[in-house]
């Protein structure tokens, strides 16, 4: 049987609808978004949806060539890839541009990419590779996660020195969902928290820079210095709340039309969408990140081995840990921690890097049913 | 493919998948529950807040009402001054970081801040302070923090030249940051004159916006803010401060009206259509003009009377119609130019001129004619005659002998008259003015009937008009001298010293004026009257006022002729003490009157000014013509020295103008 056959079968008989139509929804419903979004924005920021329809082309192939590989090769190159992403994220400090006060670009000619974003992808390969070979019928001790919580560590601290602490906490938040698939003993899953409950206040007394906390005292008083750092949480919740049940239609939104909301494009692309499209388009769009976010799940569990769960799990929670953040931090939920939307939000390395994870998940999928029995007899 | 590592197992984690997918769906629903309660329940709340972010109620100003005099020339108005703002960012962009917060250039255009200061005429100092203040606003800018000084527009020029303008506007793409705003200034075309009859302009003080605008006003509800602040005062906003411009304010200002303007959230107006449909009823409030107003005064009489005070330093000068009370000048010496304190010209010229009245120990800020109490001398002997007359405590026509002095027991000084009389009545007391006949007038009068006349014509008492603070003037009676001191303090001198307008006898100058228009029109005191009319736009009254009555008193007739002839012949009689100003072609009856000032020396003050305290007022009280009264007239020289010699020829020249006023505006028909 020629490689040719195989893949075009393994297409039509593995092809994962379910995946592709929600992921391509949402990405058609972004571009929509971004168009009304930038409707009133000045050049260049007006042709952001030209520039997401070119990324979703070029990262759509990418992804495509991303699928078509057996995700087993990823895992026999997943602790090279994170010592690459690791490198990367080294240069970032030496090579890097500042913007905002942080080091998160490196630009390769007139190009720039965000090493931080890729490396969550890194990650997810090389947590699934320990994960993979990591077999145990007893519940793990406090020991057995020190390797794990290095690798997840490693990346997160670097990234949280850029300083980017959205990133580094999807990070570590990426690391507990694969985590959560391992049996772990009750005592040692006690310690834990206790690390935690000392941990995070300790860290958010003395480890948080000023404009961080700053951004967490504004969470906590929304009301104050609306003018200045409330003036995005402020505006984003307006935008929402008077879109109402129905909205007010394509373009309509008046808050985002005369430019009441700043970054609409990259952190703020919902409370565009609420406005224009109110309660029920903002929860058919929720519906569909659901939608998506369990399938992920579903596609872990009929996976044939270890590493395939846990990289579904790992891709799947990188989705899920970004639409609730973006949308916590939008609603008022949570603090502002620059957190893209998936697939809604213009951003070449963010967008990217949902769509390899799209594609890892749909190379998951594809080869989860008895066709692995084909693939692999030689 | 043998390559890859045989399968692992997943049975660890079957059990997991069910407790993330209701993690999944428990997260997922919170954000539905807040979408819900941000949309469905505070929906309605949103929307009005979004609204409130993009319609924008516009201020449209309104126009302060015109002040015209009898005539109908104008005395006030409004004016457009030209004022020029700069936007740091813009006028000096080499002073921005280089990046905004996203790491893009910020837009890197060419500096105007030279140009700025060429066309306006910097000095190199000038210059240099404005751009360190440029530069500090800027320092921190990031490209998007709009409360910024950096986005803030700077004042640096008030009221500039038509030149300038003009300049500006041809350099205007050089000029990149600039703006020229034009605002209404008061304008007084007359400068100087009448300035304490109109007034002037200026910012409200801290404790007045506090009375209007109290804390929490802006969050008030529309008509309680109506309540608060009706005439809806804003910060740096200007009201009347003096004259008529403060005690007219509320028919002057006006109301401002508003219009309802979408605007985005860079401040940006839109317009069309789509904008228009977001904009809910009631779009407009127009605004309210203010009421213009028309004036007794008589520019071309005031013009005179500044002429002929030229020679002195400070006074005050009234003239009133008898038969109405209604004020044809009412003029103060020093005065001052209104237009300087109003705002033309600049903060700093009005600050500088303000330093510079307050200092200035002839005292212009004062409005003599009813904020300074004075002596009124012998102004004053027609009301003790006519007391002596009513209580009938003295033989008018019998004489008393004038020696130049008298003496009042052995202990005390000579009381001096100005000089031996002889034997005089009251018709020659009055026309000469003795002392000595009143002094003798006096002890047989007693006080209290002398301080009831006097009262009675309005001296010692506020007259109404209260453009400015009036002072009320002092007319002692026993009982104020037992209320002031004690009852033993009283002794027969006060009475001596009152009956001469001296002592504790004080008047302003438009008591006194007001009280010679009821000598001459038989004893109707009027309430004067500068406003006679509210007017339109056109001219065309609205509202005319009436005269206002205060009292009437009862004058015997015989008396009143009496005192009439007596008055007359100050001047027309070869005796009388104003004889030297005497005019065949016009019948002018007044009295002469040379007060002393109660002057306490100073020593910290300037020996020039000490002297010039020193010295008496001089007065003359006058109405016209003698035989049909029109007018009344009261000339205070302040510190004049000699009433017959400076205060009467005064009021002849303004007399003389009066009557030529009259013949030449008879023979034109009234505009």
């Amino acid at each position: 049987m020629s490689a040719r056959d195989t893949l075009l079968s393994r297409f039509r008989d593995n092809f994962d609808w379910v995946l592709f139509v929600t992921a391509s929804a949402l990405a058609m419903i972004g571009v929509i978004n971004l168009y009304s979004a930038t409707s009133v924005a000045r050049a260049p920021l007006n042709e952001v949806y030209l520039q997401q329809i070119y990324w979703l082309v070029g990262g759509g192939l990418f992804s495509a060539f991303v699928a078509s590989v057996d995700y087993r090769h990823y895992e026999r190159y997943g602790y090279f890839l994170y010592g690459f992403g690791i490198v990367t994220l080294v240069l970032v400090f030496i090579l890097g541009r500042e913007v905002n006060g942080s080091s998160r670009w490196i630009y390769l000619g007139p190009i720039g990419f965000q090493p931080s974003e890729f490396v969550k992808i890194f990650l997810v390969l090389a947590l699934a590779k320990y994960v993979n070979t990591d077999a145990r019928a007893e519940g793990r001790t406090l020991k057995d996660l020190i390797a794990p919580t290095l690798i997840a560590a490693l990346p997160a601290a670097l990234i949280a020195l850029q300083p980017d602490l959205g990133t580094a906490l999807i990070l570590g938040l990426i690391f507990l969902s694969i985590l959560s698939m391992l049996r772990i003993q009750r005592r040692t899953v006690g310690q834990l928290g206790f690390l935690a409950a000392i941990a995070i206040p300790t860290f958010m007394s003395f480890g948080m820079l000023g404009f961080q906390q700053k951004r967490i005292e504004a969470w906590l008083d929304p009301d104050k210095d609306i003018a200045g750092i409330n003036w995005d949480p402020h505006h984003s919740r307006i935008a929402i709340g008077a879109g109402k049940t129905w909205g007010a239609g394509f373009m309509q939104g008046t808050q985002n039309q005369f430019r009441f909301l700043h970054e609409q494009h990259s952190d703020f692309p919902f409370p565009v969408f609420a406005e224009d499209w109110g309660f029920a388009g903002a929860l058919l769009l929720l519906a569909i990140y659901l939608l998506l976010v369990l399938w992920s799940i579903h596609i872990a569990s009929s996976a044939k081995d270890r590493f395939g769960a846990a990289l579904a799990i790992g891709s799947g929670s990188l989705i899920f840990w970004h639409a609730i953040f973006n949308l916590g931090m939008v609603t008022g939920l949570l603090p502002i921690v620059g957190v893209t939307l998936p697939l809604f939000s213009y951003g070449g390395s963010s967008g990217l890097t949902v769509m390899i994870a799209i594609a890892l998940l749909m190379n998951v999928s594809m080869r989860r049913s008895s066709l692995s029995t084909i693939t692999f007899a030689r | 493919m043998s390559v890859l590592v045989p399968r692992s197992d997943v049975a660890e984690f079957r059990k997991r998948y069910k407790w993330m997918s209701l993690f999944v769906l428990a997260l997922f629903s919170a954000v539905a529950v807040r979408l819900f309660q941000l949309q469905i329940l505070g929906g309605d709340d949103y929307a009005a807040m979004a609204h409130e972010n993009i319609v924008r109620r516009v201020t449209i100003q309104t126009a302060r009402g015109i002040l015209r005099d009898s005539q109908g020339k104008i005395l006030a108005s409004s004016r457009t001054s030209y004022d020029v703002y700069i936007a740091p960012m813009k006028v000096l962009p080499s002073a921005l970081p280089q990046r905004n917060h996203r790491g893009n250039r910020i837009a890197d255009a060419p500096d105007s801040l030279p140009k700025v200061a060429e066309v306006l005429r910097m000095t190199p100092d000038e210059r240099e302070r404005l751009s360190i203040r440029i530069r500090e606003a800027c320092a921190s800018y990031d490209g998007r923090d709009k409360g910024s000084p950096c986005g803030r527009q700077i004042l640096i020029r008030e009221d500039v030249s038509r030149d300038i303008i003009s300049e500006l506007e041809q350099h205007r793409n050089e000029l990149a940051g600039v703006e020229v705003v034009p605002t209404p200034i008061r304008f007084y075309p007359y400068k100087h004159l009448a300035s304490h009859l109109l007034g002037y302009i200026s910012e409200l003080d801290v404790d007045a916006l506090a009375k209007y605008r109290p804390d929490g006003y802006e969050s008030l509800p529309t008509d309680e803010k109506e309540r608060v602040n009706p005439l809806g005062y804003d910060r740096r906003d200007r009201w009347g401060a003096g004259g008529v411009e403060r005690a007219w304010e509320s028919h002057l200002r006006g109301k401002r009206g508003w219009e309802k303007r979408v605007v985005d959230a860079w401040g940006k107006y839109r317009t069309g259509p789509a904008a228009e449909r977001l904009l809910d009823a009631p779009q407009k409030q127009e605004p309210l003009p203010g009421r213009n107003l028309r004036l007794s005064v008589d520019v071309e009489l005031t013009q005179t009377i500044e002429k002929s005070m030229i020679p002195y330093r400070s006074g005050a000068v009234v003239v009133t119609e008898t038969r109405t009370g209604r004020l044809l000048a009412l003029y103060s010496k020093p005065n001052f130019d209104p237009n300087d304190l109003s705002g033309g010209g600049g903060r700093a010229k009005a600050r500088e001129a303000f330093t510079r009245l307050y200092a200035d120990p002839y005292r212009p800020m004062l409005d003599k004619t009813m904020s300074g109490a004075y002596p009124p001398g012998s102004t004053f002997k027609p009301f003790s005659a006519l007391a002596a007359l009513d209580s009938h405590s003295l033989n008018p026509d019998a004489t008393q002998r004038c020696d130049g002095f008298i003496r009042y027991g052995s202990k005390t000084k000579p009381l001096r008259c100005t000089h031996v009389h002889g034997s005089v009545n009251m018709h020659a007391a009055i026309s000469q003015s003795c002392n000595i006949f009143f002094f003798k007038l006096a002890e047989a009068t007693t006080l209290d009937p002398i301080a009831k006349v006097a009262s009675a014509f309005g001296l010692g008492q506020r007259s109404g008009l209260s453009l400015n603070p009036e002072a009320s003037g002092r007319i002692p009676s026993r009982a104020w001298y037992t209320l002031r001191h004690s009852a033993n303090y009283f002794h027969k001198g006060f009475t001596l010293n009152a009956a001469i307008g001296q002592g504790d006898v004080t008047v302003t100058p438009l008591q006194l004026a007001m009280a010679y228009a009821a000598i001459a029109n038989g004893g109707t005191l009027y309430e004067p009257q500068a406003v006679v009319a509210i007017e339109t736009a056109d001219g065309v009254p609205m509202q005319e006022f009436e005269s206002r009555l205060k009292n009437k008193i009862a004058i015997q007739p015989d008396h009143l002729q009496r005192l009439h002839n007596a008055l007359r012949d100050v001047i027309n009689s070869d005796e009388g003490t104003a004889n030297a100003i005497h005019d065949r072609t016009l019948d002018v009856a007044g009295k002469t009157g040379t007060a002393q000032p109660g002057f306490h020396p100073n020593p910290n003050e300037d020996a020039k000014i000490q002297w010039f305290r020193s010295r008496n007022h001089a007065w003359f009280a006058a109405f016209y013509p003698s035989h049909a009264p029109e007018i009344s007239i009261v000339v205070l020289v302040e510190h004049g020295e000699s009433g017959p010699q400076h205060a009467a020829p005064v009021a002849m020249q303004v007399i003389r103008e009066y009557q030529r006023l009259k013949a030449t505006r008879a023979s034109k028909p009234k505009p």
